[in-house]
């Protein structure tokens, strides 16, 4: 017994050294530092829990940013696995082709943010993007996506479904871990396409769904560079997304330690969430043993 | 195996190809960080070769940084205990930096004369500038001042020019002619705009008359402004910004807020040959000083003119606006304070400012001092490029306006600038948006006292 | 002829399928040609005529006339591209190499092994993503110039040797699927515990510690602010670095901007193709264990 557990603890060493070395003194030094008045540069200076009663009670834009990175969390993260589970099914028929069908999906997610944005700020222009310029073939004359609302928000929620792909490839994978015995079994016993589909496939698919709901939604939650680099949280806030307003907090206007406020409430909203779905993950996620 | 010992081999040949960076090895570094990049970034380097052949006691080292990630790799570096011996800035910082004690007051690496010679050879917008609680913390390399540009061929074309006016301007007495035809009131301005838009039959817009934006910009031309620098508290909310506000306001319901927007969002760029300005595609623009070595460079062949913004009839003040400029901070823990304070002088001239004039000349910057503005050098340019005088003009002027120098600048111009959008588009009032700024501004003097207070 | 398989497709169902995967791959794919077509046009083709103000689409006006491949050359001019090309291969080699190996090994612990406080300490791998690293940032800057890593390599190289919690978590999702019967075939034989990790489950693994690589590679060709925090000196920078100075100077100029943003998805294309075999084909050659 204690073999093995020097053994397990060998294995994760080189995440526990990191972790001890570079990420929990960080951590610690946050929950302090969300305690206090910080300008990054004077020594900090406590002033109890001054911040969050601030935040709470005082800050419109913390709300307003909350209540926009929550509706795009519930809109974005259930339609790409809507989108990223039905395309990977599709994906794994048996059909001339499917590798062709695989690498255009996936093209989308292995090109680089930056130029991703690029791309799309392009596409979505008003008057010379190719998403107008199709419109007002069809005689209608489109928005100005980025810098209108509502059409900037869901103009990012559409740049994520496009990327889709990424994900797309991970529910692929665990796919091709559903053995092939089951599927026979179950010709054999009657079931059509649409039952084997509920009846197997998903449930064999679980822990890669689970797998990919808890990072997209630690990542909805987080979700900072592509509002920062196409639409810099206008029009109108929004699109001011939580991580982007802690970003201006911390690193534009220097208020460190009301920023870490910040972040401790995303991080315990994340944990809350993460936590629930871990302890019920064992009900309905199946782990093929 | 294979693959490793590539890997490794790979590795070793990375490591001995990096090219050297230090030119004088024995020599005290000045690391130099700054924002400029492209043609700018060639004479900056300029800058920084002549100063490293001028003496043999130091060697600058300048890094240019993307401007989205200056300030926080700056603050990192400081905070970190790792900073740069001095950087070039241009950002809505100092007041924050100093209030932080992240850069230094230069009073303290100033010896006594070079303090006096700073206070009486600098105009006194540069010192604003560089003024924190009475302390300077920035040396300014270059004033930006903004003002009027007329492209002459659309005025003729348009009618707004007599047949007799010059058609180009190349010499002072050309300019003064123009500049008599010129509008004289904000209000005339305005209706020359408004002649000189073109739209297309869908109503949508080809080209762009006029457009003024900015409240900061404009705040002083109505004889307003933001900041009290004599009772040392913001101006906010006053009636002469109101009508600054609804002015700009007006003007944007006027030719439409949607319309300006997509008619921005199709310009091909705003910088070189692409400056809307020198494509056509603007007719009167507000702009810098730097934009006529540009238009000489660019478009030789385009007839312009420059004027400062005239004033509106009644309330209005001459020779007004918002000037900034870029400016040099040493942060607080800089390792070669006196080498970054020998290549500040250098670079503003404060020893010699003939050869100064060279890269003033060179990149059409405004220089902080007179001193420099007074070279033989520097005034044959001004000749050759009547276009420069409205700018040196406005500069000594008593009505222009630095930023606020108050410790929550960034927070402020961020305010200011959601409180314009929300005007501009329509979605609220000028005065209850001004109210509300007014509010919100408050609410943050008040937290920024309580915890003063409780120190 | 083969013969049919219960699972195979109807003709009426594949002739369906076909349509409906055709029909999708045109949103997916119309960006990334506009990129490219966009980038070989010149300003004539791209903006608007003096006499209007938008453009409506038309087919013709798709492909550039004449390919402009001056501006991939003008883009190009813009910095030392080779230079940070090199420089971004090698982080990246480093990078992929340390993260995936890491990576895997931890994965395996928290899937396999069993020892006190696994289930805690895997909760809070999980938790460490959940902190923005805006407000770590300065603290971790710290300890590295305490290591006296500031202006070395160090800082971009050492840390993903030390796992990384996205890829661990991925990692154990797969193993947790694989068999234990395998292993415990391992066992009996008396192979020790790091054998049947390389020798049995990092081959099963494979499509998933690919997917972990190109994850890895995009991470480290995107970054440009960790070179740029931690080196100042420019021969150590990235092509990332190199995009964002030209993105900050050219923001409007659409066809020079489409080259440079080509030319940066290129390598990961090529890589992707090259990889391809392991990547998607690898993904079905594993499912065959049924």
């Amino acid at each position: 017994m204690r073999r093995d557990t020097l053994k397990g603890y060998l294995f994760i060493s080189p995440w526990l050294a990191g972790f001890l070395l570079l990420v929990a003194v960080p951590f610690i030094d946050s929950i302090y530092l969300s305690f206090t008045h910080y300008d990054v540069i004077s020594p900090p200076r406590w002033i109890g829990a001054a911040n969050y009663k601030r935040l709470v009670m005082e800050d419109p834009f913390f709300w307003k940013s909350l209540a926009v990175t929550l509706k795009y969390a519930m809109i974005a993260v259930p339609l790409g696995m809507v989108f990223g589970v039905g395309l990977a099914l599709l994906l794994n028929l048996n059909i001339r082709g499917i590798r062709f069908y695989r690498t255009v999906f996936y093209l989308p997610s292995i090109i680089p943010l930056v130029a991703t944005c690029a791309v799309f700020t392009w596409m979505l222009n008003p008057q010379m993007g190719l998403m107008n310029s199709l419109l007002r073939l069809a005689g209608v004359e489109g928005p100005a996506w980025l810098t209108s609302q509502p059409w900037a928000f869901y103009s990012l929620v559409l740049m994520s479904l496009w990327t889709v792909g990424g994900s797309m490839i991970i529910y692929l994978a665990g796919l091709k871990d559903v053995p092939a015995s089951l599927y026979e079994a179950a010709v054999v016993d009657g079931a059509g396409p649409w039952q084997r589909t509920i009846h197997i496939t998903l449930p064999m698919l679980t822990p890669v769904i689970f797998f990919n709901l808890v990072m997209d939604i630690i990542n909805a939650f987080k979700y900072f560079t592509q509002a920062y680099i196409m639409t810099e949280g206008g029009p109108e806030e929004s699109t001011t997304f939580y991580a982007l307003y802690l970003f201006h907090r911390s690193w534009r206007y220097l208020d460190m330690g009301y920023a870490s406020a910040m972040a401790w409430i995303l991080f315990l909203i994340i944990v809350a969430i993460t936590a629930m779905l871990f302890t019920t993950h064992k009900r309905w996620v199946h782990y093929g043993r | 195996m294979l693959a490793a010992g590539t890997m490794a081999l790979l590795l070793f040949a990375w490591m001995l190809t990096i090219p050297p960076l230090r030119r004088y090895p024995d020599r005290e570094p000045i690391h130099f960080w700054h924002m400029w990049t492209g043609e700018w970034k060639v004479i900056v380097d300029d800058i920084c070769t002549a100063f490293n052949e001028s003496q043999d006691t130091y060697e600058v080292i300048p890094l240019s940084i993307p401007r989205q990630v200056a300030d926080s790799k700056f603050l990192l570096a400081v905070a970190g205990g790792a900073p740069p011996d001095c950087m070039a800035q241009w950002n809505q910082v100092l007041p924050q930096f100093a209030e932080s004690r992240l850069i230094m007051p230069l009073d303290e690496i100033m010896a006594p004369d070079e303090l006096l010679a700073f206070q009486r050879q600098t105009y006194p917008i540069a010192r604003q500038i560089a003024d924190y609680q009475g302390r300077p913390y920035c040396v300014p390399l270059a004033l930006d001042v903004r003002a009027c540009y007329y492209r002459l061929d659309h005025l003729r074309k348009a009618g707004l020019l007599p047949a007799s006016a010059p058609r180009k301007v190349a010499t002072q007495e050309e300019a003064a002619t123009i500049a008599a035809l010129l509008p004289q009131s904000l209000e005339e301005l305005t209706e020359w705009g408004s002649a000189l838009h073109i739209y297309d039959k869908e109503g949508r817009m080809v080209r762009l008359g006029f457009l003024p934006e900015r409240l900061r910009m404009f705040a002083s031309v109505f004889g307003g402004g933001l900041y009290d620098r004599n009772q040392g508290r913001l101006t906010l909310n006053t009636p002469q910004n109101l009508r600054a506000l609804s002015y700009l306001g007006d003007y944007r319901n006027a030719v439409g807020y949607d319309r300006v927007q997509r008619f921005a969002s199709a310009l091909a760029g705003d910088d070189g040959p692409e400056l809307p300005f020198i494509t056509g595609k603007i007719s009167i623009m507000i702009d810098g000083q730097w934009r006529i070595p540009q238009m000489q460079r660019f478009a030789p062949d385009i007839p312009y003119a420059t004027a400062p913004i005239p004033p509106p009839r009644d309330g209005g003040r001459p020779l007004a606006g918002w000037v900034h400029g870029n400016f040099m901070i040493i942060p607080v823990g800089a390792k070669n304070p006196a080498g970054a304070w020998a290549f500040i002088k250098f670079w503003t001239g404060r020893d010699d400012p003939a050869r100064a004039a060279d890269f003033y000349v060179r990149a059409g910057w405004l220089p902080p001092s007179p001193q420099v503005a007074n070279t033989a050098h520097y005034r044959d340019f001004v000749r050759e490029h009547p276009q420069f005088q409205p700018f040196i003009d406005t500069l000594s002027s008593p009505n222009i306006e630095a930023s606020p120098p108050v410790p929550f600048q960034i927070l402020l111009f961020d305010l200011l600038k959601r409180m314009e959008g929300s005007v501009m588009r329509g979605s609220t009032s000028p005065a209850e948006a001004l109210e509300k700024l007014e509010q919100e501004v408050g609410e943050v003097e008040r937290r920024r006292r309580e915890l003063v207070h409780e120190e | 002829m083969r013969s049919r398989s219960p699972l195979a497709l109807s003709r009426r169902q594949r002739a369906a399928t076909h349509i409906v995967l055709l029909l999708m791959c045109l949103p997916f794919l119309m960006p990334i040609l506009w990129m490219v077509t966009t980038s070989l046009k010149s300003n004539a083709e791209i903006f608007p005529q003096t006499d209007e103000a938008a453009i409506t689409f038309s087919l013709d006006r798709i492909f550039p006339d004449q390919p402009q491949w001056q501006n991939y050359k003008e883009a190009l001019e813009t910095g030392p591209f080779v230079l940070y090309l090199r420089n971004s291969l090698m982080l990246c080699a480093l990078n992929v190499f340390g993260a995936v190996a890491s990576s895997a090994l931890v994965a395996y612990g928290f899937a396999r092994m069993r020892f006190p406080g696994k289930d805690l300490l895997f909760f809070i791998l999980i938790a460490t993503m959940a902190l923005p690293r805006h407000v770590t940032m300065i603290p971790v800057f710290v300890i590295f110039k305490a290591l006296g890593w500031y202006g070395s390599l160090l800082p971009l190289i050492v840390p993903a040797f030390l796992g990384h919690p996205f890829y661990i978590f991925l990692l154990r999702q797969f193993f947790q699927t694989i068999p234990t019967d395998l292993c415990e075939a391992g066992t009996i034989d008396g192979a020790s515990e790091l054998r049947i990790f390389t020798q049995i489950m990092l081959p099963l693994a494979k499509p998933a510690l690919a997917t972990c690589a190109l994850f890895q590679f995009l991470t480290t060709w995107n970054d440009y602010f960790g070179p740029l925090v931690y080196i100042n000196d420019p021969a150590y920078y990235t092509v990332a670095y190199g995009l964002q100075q030209f993105m900050g100077n050219h923001g409007s100029e659409w066809a020079q901007l489409m080259a440079v943003a080509t030319l940066f998805t290129l390598p990961i294309i090529v890589l992707f193709f090259c990889a391809q075999k392991v990547f998607i084909q690898g993904v079905a050659t594993t499912g065959a264990k049924g």
